[in-house]
């Protein structure tokens, strides 16, 4: 057998690739436009829209708020989701099949809906427009997110390995920080990573609970959109696009250094 | 070491009297699924019993529970006479080597051996004097800074072995630890597993299916059939005088022919067989005898008080150390074992098959 794929195939793949990023080359290109509207080719280059970016203040309250928002809902989700998904994966609550299910509903409902009904559940409470509304709006997708990963990070770990721990010794508490905790390193990164994204990016719910008073980039953006066209969004995709590949990059790191550690 | 016999017996006595570890009826259900059924045993201080049994008998299930992993459904352990059946695995002071060695994978060798002690709360100079004993005493000095990943097998398993020794436990649980290792190493950490348990005099508990290790590494044996203890004895009682059917059938090699009784006794192949043991009160009996507890002799041999039974020698089976001899007799095939020095009989040969009623064991028939 051949190594790899075979010419066609790797062609082929190369293609796809091509078809998928030219989109996002064609708005590299019009980020560094020297032009006054999104013309392609651009007729010259310059760094212009990314001062522009840099001064417009709602888009840049909008990404400190953004930023914020997505640490915090990393942090919230990890805290509630780390927990539930061990007692689930470890079956110490009953009906954790049953829990399970229920935890993963949000994933399969509609965003327009559920950004519907987060409206509907915060209005009374005042919390509309607000970072702990928002917050609470977006773990409500980011929670099942980590609690899915986490339980198959549970169930996948090495069978006996907390048991020969417990048998030494180790109170479940400690078993749970000194080899539960670190042998789920990796599913940890991917989950921390998850949400964050996750968060950053969430549209349509933010749509729904945003105001005046606390309104996220990506809303920033879809207003933004509404009003002109002209290279500054694609600017702002560029800032992001580097951003997310500093964010895997990181991820990496940390998930490869626990490979390295020991799994 | 010159002790009156008298003062040494009375000791033996007293150290046989307390039970270091007791079970009593425990047992396990998982549903309809009965693991272990009943199970009673007491081990005395540094004893080693290993518990034998087919895939599927409940010895691990046994030993969970044991080790305080698994909450039985019925029944108690005791250690020292202390009811410990609800104390959390955590405070039971029992070494467990797993079956698949479940070392800490992100832990060096060293701390994985250290882990308990650092459980205990050990100082830290205690700590890396007892892990580096412990590790000498399984011989892996220079390999204190590796990973568990980069060990072998048989290293694996020592490190196993020196994290659940380190720790001074009442009882020492040892899963099927062997089973992973080929057979060269296999025997090697037999005998150093012996060796390190009675130096210790350590009370220890040894799972395994393969009777070579229980009849070679034990004081007594518990064959277990079905979540069942069907003996507890040394290894030659349990295989010269198996007490069921079962545990002959599973301990060693055995010749298995059916039986008739008639108001004389027992007849096999239509001669008269005299037995020195009980025979069951069933009607359908079988009679097992060890291959090599038979001896090959001439057609017309005067067998005496033993039992004898005529046939054809079929052929030879040569296995290395031992020759088998298969014989076509009136009652079935019968295979006899010799060390197959001096003269052998041929193929063809008309010969005697001549055994004593001491090696004469009779079973009910198995249900077909
Ligand atoms: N968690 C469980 N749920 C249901 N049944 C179980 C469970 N654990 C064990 N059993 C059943 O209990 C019986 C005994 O299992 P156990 O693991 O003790 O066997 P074993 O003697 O150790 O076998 P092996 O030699 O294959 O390791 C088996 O029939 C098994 O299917
Ligand atoms: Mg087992």
């Amino acid at each position: 057998m051949r190594e790899g794929a075979g010419p066609w195939l790797g062609a082929a793949a190369a293609l796809v690739y091509v078809v998928l990023l030219a989109p996002v080359a064609v708005v590299v290109f019009i980020a560094f436009s020297a032009d006054s509207f999104i013309v392609f080719p651009p007729s010259g280059y310059s760094l212009r829209w990314f001062q522009r970016l840099w001064a417009h203040e709602a888009l840049m309250r909008g990404l400190s708020l953004s930023l914020m928002l997505a640490g915090i809902v990393t942090i919230g989700s990890l805290a509630i989701g780390v927990p539930a998904a061990y007692a689930i994966a470890r079956a110490k609550v009953p009906a954790a099949g049953a829990l399970k299910a229920f935890f993963l509903a949000p994933l399969l409902l509609p965003t327009l809906v559920l950004g519907l009904a987060l409206l509907m559940a915060l209005q009374p409470l005042r919390l509309t427009a607000t970072l702990t509304g928002l917050a609470l709006g977006h773990m409500v997708m980011t929670v099942p997110f980590v609690i899915r990963l986490m339980v198959t990070t549970f169930a996948t770990l090495p069978d006996e390995v907390e048991a020969a721990a417990a048998s030494l010794g180790a109170t479940p508490w400690r078993v749970f920080r000194r080899v539960t905790l670190p042998l789920a390193i990796p599913g940890l990164a991917a989950s921390a990573f998850l949400s964050f994204l996750l968060s950053f990016d969430e549209t349509v719910i933010s749509l729904f609970i945003s105001g005046p008073r606390a309104s996220t980039l990506p809303v920033e953006m879809v207003r933004y959109v509404e009003g002109r066209t002209d290279p500054l969004v694609a600017a702002l995709s560029v800032v992001l696009i580097v951003a997310t590949l500093f964010v895997i990059l990181v991820v990496e790191r940390i998930a490869g250094l626990a490979r390295v550690v020991g799994r | 070491m010159e002790q009156p016999l008298a003062a040494r017996n009375h000791q033996c006595a007293l150290t046989r009297r307390m039970s270091h570890l007791t079970l009593n009826r425990l047992s396990k259900r998982y549903g309809e699924t009965v693991a272990v059924a009943d199970v009673s045993l007491s081990v005395a201080r540094g004893e080693s019993v290993a518990l034998l049994g087919p895939s599927g008998c409940g010895k691990t299930t046994t030993l969970r529970m044991i080790a305080g992993l698994i909450q039985p459904s019925a029944g108690a352990i005791e250690v020292l006479g202390v009811d410990v059946t609800q104390v959390p695995a955590h405070r039971r002071n029992m070494g467990y080597v797993f079956q698949s060695y479940a070392l800490f994978p992100h832990m060096s060798v060293a701390a994985n051996v250290g882990f308990g002690l650092d459980e205990r709360g050990v100082g830290r100079s205690e700590r890396d004097r007892r892990v580096a004993a412990a590790l000498s005493q399984v011989r892996l000095e220079g390999l204190s800074a590796r990973k568990p990943r980069e060990l072998s097998g048989g290293q694996q398993q020592r490190v196993a072995l020196a994290r659940a020794l380190v720790i001074e436990p009442d009882v020492l649980l040892l899963d099927e630890s062997l089973s992973n290792l080929d057979a060269r190493l296999r025997d090697a950490m037999r005998l150093e597993i012996r060796d390190l348990q009675r130096s210790l005099g350590i009370t220890t508990l040894f799972v395994t299916h393969d009777q070579t290790e229980a009849l070679t590494l034990c004081d007594r044996i518990a064959v277990m059939h079905a979540g069942r203890v069907e003996q507890i004895a040394d290894p030659v009682t349990i295989y010269e005088r198996p007490a069921s059917r079962f545990v002959a059938e599973f301990v060693g090699r055995s010749v298995v022919l059916p039986v008739e009784r008639s108001e004389a006794g027992l007849v096999l192949g239509g001669r008269p067989v005299r037995t020195a043991h009980p025979v069951p009160e069933s009607r359908a009996l079988e009679l097992f005898l060890r291959p090599q507890r038979i001896a090959l002799a001439g057609p017309e041999t005067e067998a005496g008080a033993h039992n004898r039974l005529g046939g054809v020698v079929r052929s030879h089976v040569f296995v290395g150390d031992r020759l088998e001899v298969l014989v076509d007799t009136q009652a079935g095939r019968v295979t006899v074992e010799t060390s197959g020095a001096g003269a052998v009989a041929q193929p063809g040969d008309a010969v005697s098959l001549i055994w004593s009623p001491s090696d004469t064991l009779v079973f009910a028939r198995a249900a077909p």
